[in-house]
């Protein structure tokens, strides 16, 4: 406690500076923590919050606080009871008067607000609140649940635009609509849309997607566009399929775009693909590589795009490197489907590889994108700090490792999916170069390989790595000598050069055993003479050169030396503060740790996705997925676990099978020891009676966990499942959401009501709060 | 009562024909068991949803341990319901525990009802000397046990986590469903449901009767669906579903909708 002689913050620092600072405060409860210092700090805070997402009870609105009076930003889409609307909600009691009220009050408690969130279960909602706010820049609707029967198409956006005339950013990827809504109303109401600057419409609840008309009517009516994203029918199998012409009108009648993104359906539906699955689809997508390049010509300020096909883009290598020299400002791209995007000759670069200025690049089954087309990615793209590949079978952990010891300056955020080399071991190998740079990464826990890279470790053992400890080591592939067969090449993109060398002198003993017995002894050595002079921006020329003085014996690739980063003491992710995984089925993730994330000391959140039908499977051979292994992960605060693309049987499995309650006790098994704070669960289903319901072993393990603070279940539970919650003492924040397409309609699940809920949350409230 | 009780029970009526077909659900489940079967009788029926007291979607509160004591606290509540809604004449689809109170309110008021449809229904679980009823007096006992501990943990707050797997699987199917409902009242219901006797009663059932019974049913032996057909009063005919399972409605709902189409055609 400061006494009354020492000067206290309040004296040292002039407002202004304190409200900038308390300004600069984004975290919400530190936000809280600073208003409860004195009625100076109070008035600040309030003064500079901007932004507020309401999570009462919708019959309670009625006492919405006033005190902020800045807000500019506000989240009407997560009151409770979650989806419900606001005008049809409270009891049957509650008239049309109640409901002007209720929209009066938000209006003077917040009358600052130009950018507003709103979940629009019906149109009587928007009805009520778009008239409050006439200035909205920003709106964002939310509805999970089917869309209702309205009296004509368009009819709900037509409100909205009526009455928000200077309406500048339309969000509607969470918004269960029809396509020809959209466009009815965009037409209806054409000088809103001519005004629009921002259009979201990246919606995975429409069956199909945009077809190629609505694109080109979509654009022509707001030509102001400057981002665009769409989900669309890129299948030329489909009617009305996207292809060439609704590209180009895309360009032609936008040109302003900076942010173009548009993906197929299927791409949207976020499930992992077959890694086994050839790279090239059956079916071609009708966009040709002089559509990409007049399209790309006519986005000169393009600085994101998003091209998730799921039909094949061949040989596109020609339209990136147009896309590099017409949009100077581009800065992240997104490819699916498209083929040749780096195909180097020799050592020359190509296709995406020449785009320089990239700084996130995701690329999803590109057939033929084998290591070396990776390798010359990470050559060309030298400002990578983000990196997304899936379903690209041909790269391996080679490839993959050389790519990120080139950028291990830059990359910060990788995720390696559904590659069919790379399972978690051999991810994990390849990402060493960064593990103390790292900070999101995903993989897939797929541990297949995990016992043959292990026996490798034991192998290597003996290897003399204190020269590999130096990143400056270029670990180039094997299997690709012929490439390097050329001494001192001198090779550069067409502007952009960088000089390596390295030195690298050490001898592999690689012992491998075959199949037949035969003890497979090779013993080679290469020199590798490069020294790694970093990337140069003024000049830029850029050398490679290669000595290698090598004898390869023929060795399978798992029985090859490579460099073993830290070597084999602890492996260390210092910086790594998210993870993703995505596990199969009745998969453990017990392995985890032991395929090389042993130390993760400043992973804070943690996203678990299982995906699969374990309608098929026997129960597993052991009790629990493993979630206790999280425990080793000392700054694990959040998780979200996401069982939400299994499907099982609720209630009902055939003999010999387990229910979906007991896939959830397996899966939640343990979850208590971790002491996290936020957990978002997304419940398994049941297809047949779209049934996500907290099952009984599921709610007594979830009150296990007795440091949450914050529980999302995304799914419906039983009234006195939800009771058993209350043992935690620190929760505060606990909401069932049905978000996922298409909510139950409240009248046929009947697990969680309104009246439940409420009942609930008056018993998490009347507790006292101990902090 | 009136409309206060229509409320409580979340009582709904869907569809669009003019006979009236009323779908109760059974033990541990709640009308949205029905979900996948509603959409075939829309057209053709008006059909009332409604959730038994002791459902896990209903208020705890309204469930009065003193009134429950017995089915017949749950007929009153479906005669009050169907009272309530001005019904008239109606045909009664009851899953397990349900296609009891239809056979009591059957009784109670034959003119209400024109047809009984039974889904898994029995009307005494546990063995006697010349009735096989599927529970033999201890297993039901490992049941109540089973049933208590998990009420212990409740209370106690300890993870529940004796259910599934780890229960005899004889009883498994069944304490799996009544799991769902607050556990002090599922041990109150199961206690009533495994004490009532409906064999005596049976004869005085006039209205046709339909009972649909699956291949394998842990809670209910094909042998009881043959007994019900012999000692039910009215004209009753039995459908074996080729299914496992004591819940069609949730594990085969086309197979069980077009059974339940032919049924209430007959």
């Amino acid at each position: 406690m400061p006494t009354d002689t020492t000067p206290t913050i309040n004296d040292l620092l002039p407002d202004a500076i304190l409200s900038n600072i308390i300004a600069a405060v984004s975290d919400v409860r530190s936000r809280n923590s600073a208003a409860l210092v004195c009625n100076k700090w109070l008035l600040l805070e309030r003064a500079t919050r901007t932004t507020l997402t309401l999570r009462g009870n919708i019959r309670d609105l009625f006492m919405v606080p006033t005190c902020f009076r800045s807000i500019t930003h506000l989240d009407l889409s997560l009151l409770s009871p979650w989806g419900h609307s606001l005008t049809s909600s409270s009891s049957s009691s509650s008239s049309i008067t109640d409901q002007a009220i209720i929209a009066h009050c938000l209006r003077n408690a917040f009358p600052a607000v130009t950018s507003l969130t709103l979940y629009a279960r019906n149109s009587s909602t928007l009805q009520l609140l778009a008239p409050q706010w006439p200035n909205l820049k920003q709106v964002k609707l939310v509805r999970w649940h089917q869309r209702p029967q309205l009296a004509s198409t368009g009819e709900e956006l037509e409100i909205l635009f009526q009455e928000c005339r200077s309406l500048s950013s339309l969000d509607l990827s969470a918004f269960y609509c029809w396509t020809d809504d959209i466009l009815v109303a965009l037409e209806s109401k054409p000088l809103v849309s001519s005004s629009l600057t921002c259009l979201n419409l990246l919606n995975p609840s429409f069956s199909e997607g945009f077809k190629s008309d609505e694109i080109k009517e979509i654009t022509k009516a707001c030509p102001n566009l400057k981002e665009f994203r769409a989900a669309c029918v890129f299948d030329p199998r489909l009617l009305g399929y996207v292809g060439d012409e609704a590209l180009v009108s895309i360009a032609m009648n936008c040109p302003k775009l900076a942010i173009l993104h548009l993906a197929d359906t299927l791409a949207l539906s976020n499930l992992r693909g077959d890694p086994e699955r050839e790279g090239f689809t059956q079916e071609d997508a009708r966009v040709s590589v002089p559509t990409l390049i007049e399209v790309f010509s006519g986005l000169p300020l393009l600085e994101e795009l998003v091209l998730d096909v799921c039909n094949n883009v061949r040989n596109s290598g020609l339209a990136l490197e147009v896309l590099n020299s017409k949009c100077p400002k581009l800065r992240h791209v997104k490819l699916g489907q498209f083929h040749g995007i780096s195909m180097p000759v020799e050592l020359g670069l190509d296709g995406v590889a020449l785009c320089e200025r990239l700084e996130s690049l995701s690329i999803r089954n590109v057939g033929d994108l084998n290591d070396m087309g990776l390798i010359a990615i990470a050559r060309g793209c030298c400002r990578l700090t983000k990196f997304e590949i899936q379903g690209c079978k041909k790269i391996t952990m080679r490839g993959m490792r050389t790519f990120v010891q080139i950028l291990q300056t830059t990359l910060v955020e990788v995720k390696i999916s559904c590659c069919k080399n790379l399972g978690a071991a051999s991810s994990l190998k390849a990402l060493e170069p960064i593990q103390n740079r790292i900070q999101r990464l995903h993989i897939d826990c797929v541990w297949d390989c995990a016992e043959d890279l292990q026996d490798l470790d034991a192998i290597e053992g003996n290897f003399d790595l204190s020269k590999l400890d130096r990143g400056e080591i270029l670990n180039q592939s094997v299997g690709h000598t012929k490439y390097f067969g050329t001494n001192d090449c001198d090779y550069g993109g067409n502007s952009k050069r960088c000089k390596y060398s390295a030195d690298l002198n050490c001898s592999y003993t690689g012992v491998g055993v075959n199949d037949n017995g035969f003890d497979n002894r090779c013993k080679y050595s290469y020199e590798l003479n490069s020294s790694y002079a970093g990337v140069d921006d003024n000049d830029n020329r850029c050398m490679y050169s290669y000595d290698l003085n090598s004898s390869y014996a023929r060795v399978d690739v798992n029985d090859n030396g490579y460099d073993n980063g830290n070597g084999s003491g602890e492996k260390t992710w210092n910086r790594l503060q998210s993870l993703s995984l995505w596990i199969g089925v009745g998969q453990l993730l017990t392995p985890l740790t032991s395929a090389g994330l042993e130390n993760c000391p400043n992973l804070e959140e943690i996203r678990i996705k299982v995906e699969g039908d374990c309608r098929e499977m026997s129960k597993p051979s052991e009790r629990e997925f493993g979630l206790s292994i999280l425990g080793n992960y000392l700054s694990l605060s959040k998780m979200h676990l996401d069982c939400g693309d299994i499907i099982g049987y609720a209630h009902t499995a055939p003999s010999g099978q387990m229910d979906l309650s007991l896939w959830e006790r397996f899966y939640l098994f343990g979850v208590g020891d971790l002491s996290l704070a936020e957990l978002d669960y997304w419940l398994p289903q049941d297809r047949d009676v779209n049934q996500r319901s907290l099952s009984l072993p599921a709610a007594g393990l979830l009150q296990e966990c007795f440091t949450l603070r914050k529980l999302f279940i995304h799914g419906t539970a039983h009234e006195h499942f939800m009771m058993f919650l209350l043992r935690i003492p620190g929760l505060r924040d606990v909401q069932l959401r049905e978000d996922y397409y298409p909510a139950p309609e409240n009248d046929m699940s009947t697990e969680m009501r309104a009246d439940s809920c409420s009942r609930f949350e008056a018993a998490v409230n009347r507790r006292q709060i101990p902090d | 009562m009136g409309q206060s009780v229509l409320e409580a029970l979340n009582v709904r009526v869907v569809g669009s024909g003019e006979k009236i077909l009323v779908l109760a659900h059974g033990f541990g489940t709640d009308q949205s068991a029905w979900q996948r079967i509603l959409p075939f009788f829309l057209r053709d029926y008006r059909v009332v949803l409604y959730d038994l007291v002791c459902a896990g979607s209903v208020n705890p509160d309204f469930f009065d341990f003193r009134r429950y004591t017995s089915l017949d606290a749950y007929v009153d509540d479906l005669l009050h319901i169907l009272d309530a809604l001005g019904v008239e004449r109606c045909t009664h689809v009851g899953h397990s525990v349900s296609a009891m109170i239809g056979i009591l309110a059957a009784i109670k008021r034959p003119q209400l009802f024109t047809k009984l449809i039974l889904i898994g229904a029995s009307p005494r679980f546990l063995n006697d000397k010349d009735y096989h009823g599927g529970f033999e007096h201890g297993e039901i006992e490992e049941v109540f046990s089973a049933m208590e501990a998990n009420y212990e943990a409740w209370v106690n707050g300890f993870a529940p986590l004796a259910v599934g797997a780890d229960v005899p699987a004889a009883v498994r199917e069944f304490s799996r469903t009544l799991f769902n409902m607050r556990p002090d009242i599922t041990l109150f219901v199961s206690r009533t449901v495994f004490n009532s006797d409906l064999r005596g009663v049976l004869g005085l059932v006039k209205v046709p009767c339909s009972i649909i019974q699956t291949a394998k049913d842990v809670s209910v032996p094909a042998s009881v669906a043959t007994y019900l057909k012999n000692h039910l009063g009215g004209q009753s005919t039995v459908h074996m579903l080729n299914v496992e399972g004591h819940l069609p409605h949730l594990s085969a709902p086309n197979l069980l909708a077009q059974e339940l189409r032919r049924a209430l055609s007959r």
